[in-house]
């Protein structure tokens, strides 16, 4: 009888050990991770990625103002040579987050020698937060120097980022990945501001601007989960609260319209009938644009 | 003494199970799907359909759609047909925006020209699926 609870117990024990795979765990890691290191907030993880990947990415901004003919500057971006001014945790999250987008801006604009820079600042602070493994970096840096390797550079740093997001997620590390998406929701936020103050009669730069409203709410309600455990994700958190109170004041009004379809080439294609329409000011865009200034100033300096 | 068997019994019974489930290489599944949006569309997410062997009825996710943006969702399994995977996409109020069940036959991609920022649910259900399992990828385009 003995023999068979052993085996039982054996058998139980290997299959639960088959299913750990070779990365580093949360206790590993989580030395590394000195100013992050918080605790666990009391929603579940389950909830806290499902709002994680409703936040879109900032490559759709990107490709918005090069559609818009927006011309490719560098100087909306982020010094890449600025990395070792990020001597915390929490600062080379929300830093790795900036050089995300920054990365995607340059990618989407074909500049390749500006990625590559990019790419360096990205692997290196990748490395120091323990997440440098998702970078083949010999791989990507063969991709970004030729352009018609565009679209498979893009993919690849597109789905390193998903990884990072998903991996540390599994590694119950959310605030770090909250910080990384804060940093690049916000400097896209803040490249399109840029864009718009120097395009002062586009309409659609002002509507893509208030359209962040919505992901926006989606981030101060992430940030709230942790602020109350970590100093830094309150203090930014207030920051961002500010900026909110600022979108509030922008109001988007929708109207639906039940949707008509038709196939195309075996694909479902949606007719969407529905409309929306965004009731703001200049004022409001403008009073935006200064605290993502601010903001973006505190957070790469 | 019996109990205790049972119990354990019932434990490596479960763990099996788990196993076979730990079989949907959903990785597979996203990494064939990729290539497969329309030229034009940039991959932004892959989305894992894990049935658990059935035992998930519905596996959902969520992205914030932008207005003036084109997305596209496309389902992959092994073959060419679904397999039984319905993906159903929701608006924000949870009403039906359109699903790949569309007037009798079973597709596998979406094209939603979007009109209305905000939030929308990406739903995938198992109807006579055989593996409950495949992957999905989304795509935009300007």
């Amino acid at each position: 009888m003995k023999n068979i609870l052993l085996g039982l117990g054996v058998a139980f024990a290997f299959l639960v050990s088959c299913d750990s795979k070779k990365k580093p765990s949360a206790d590993e890691i989580s030395g590394v991770l000195d100013s992050v290191k918080i605790e666990e907030p009391s929603i579940s993880e389950d909830v806290i990625s499902d709002i994680i990947q409703q936040i879109p990415s900032p490559l759709e901004i990107s490709t918005l103002l090069k559609e818009s003919d927006t011309k490719y500057d560098k100087s909306y971006l982020n010094d890449p040579e600025k990395i070792s001014d990020y001597n915390s945790n929490y600062k080379k999250a929300l830093a790795l987050g900036v050089y995300g987008t920054d990365l995607g801006y340059t990618n989407i604009y074909e500049q390749n020698q500006d990625a590559l820079f990019y790419l360096n600042s990205i692997k290196s602070l990748a490395d120091d937060l323990s997440i440098g493994q998702f970078f083949d970096i010999g791989t990507i840096k063969r991709l970004a120097t030729n352009s018609k390797n565009l679209d498979s550079l893009l993919l690849i740093t597109t789905k390193n980022f998903n990884n990072i997001n998903n991996y540390l997620q599994e590694q119950k590390r959310s605030n770090l990945s909250i910080l990384l998406l804060s940093g690049g929701w916000l400097e896209a936020l803040y490249i399109v501001a840029r864009v718009s103050e120097k395009n002062p009669d586009s309409e659609q730069l002002k509507e893509t601007i208030a359209e962040q409203k919505i992901i926006m709410d989606n981030v101060v309600l992430l940030m709230s989960f942790y602020k109350d455990n970590d100093p830094n994700i309150r203090q930014l958190s207030n920051k961002f609260v500010k900026l909110q109170e600022e979108f509030n004041k922008i109001e988007i009004k929708t109207v639906y319209r039940e949707p008509t379809y038709e196939v195309v080439d075996g694909m479902l294609v949606v007719q969407d009938n529905s409309t929306s329409e965004i009731i703001m000011k200049d004022e409001n865009i403008e009073a935006i644009r200064k605290q993502v200034y601010e903001i973006r100033e505190n957070i790469i300096n | 003494m019996k109990k205790l068997i049972f119990a354990l019994g019932i434990i490596f019974i479960s763990a099996s199970v788990q196993q076979t489930y730990a079989q949907c290489n959903t990785e597979k599944h996203v990494e064939a799907c990729i290539p497969k949006l329309q030229s034009g569309f940039t991959f932004l997410k892959s989305y894992n359909i894990d049935g658990q062997g059935g035992a998930k009825d519905k596996v959902e996710y969520s992205y914030v759609f932008t207005k003036g943006a084109t997305y596209q969702i496309r389902i992959c399994n092994d073959g060419e047909a679904t397999d039984g995977i319905v993906l159903t996409l929701y608006d924000s109020s949870r009403k039906k925006v359109a699903s790949t069940k569309y007037e009798g036959s079973t597709l596998s991609s979406i094209a939603f020209p979007c009109q209305v920022t905000g939030i929308y649910y990406i739903t995938f259900t198992f109807e006579g699926s055989s593996n409950y399992c495949g992957g999905s990828v989304l795509g935009f385009k300007r």
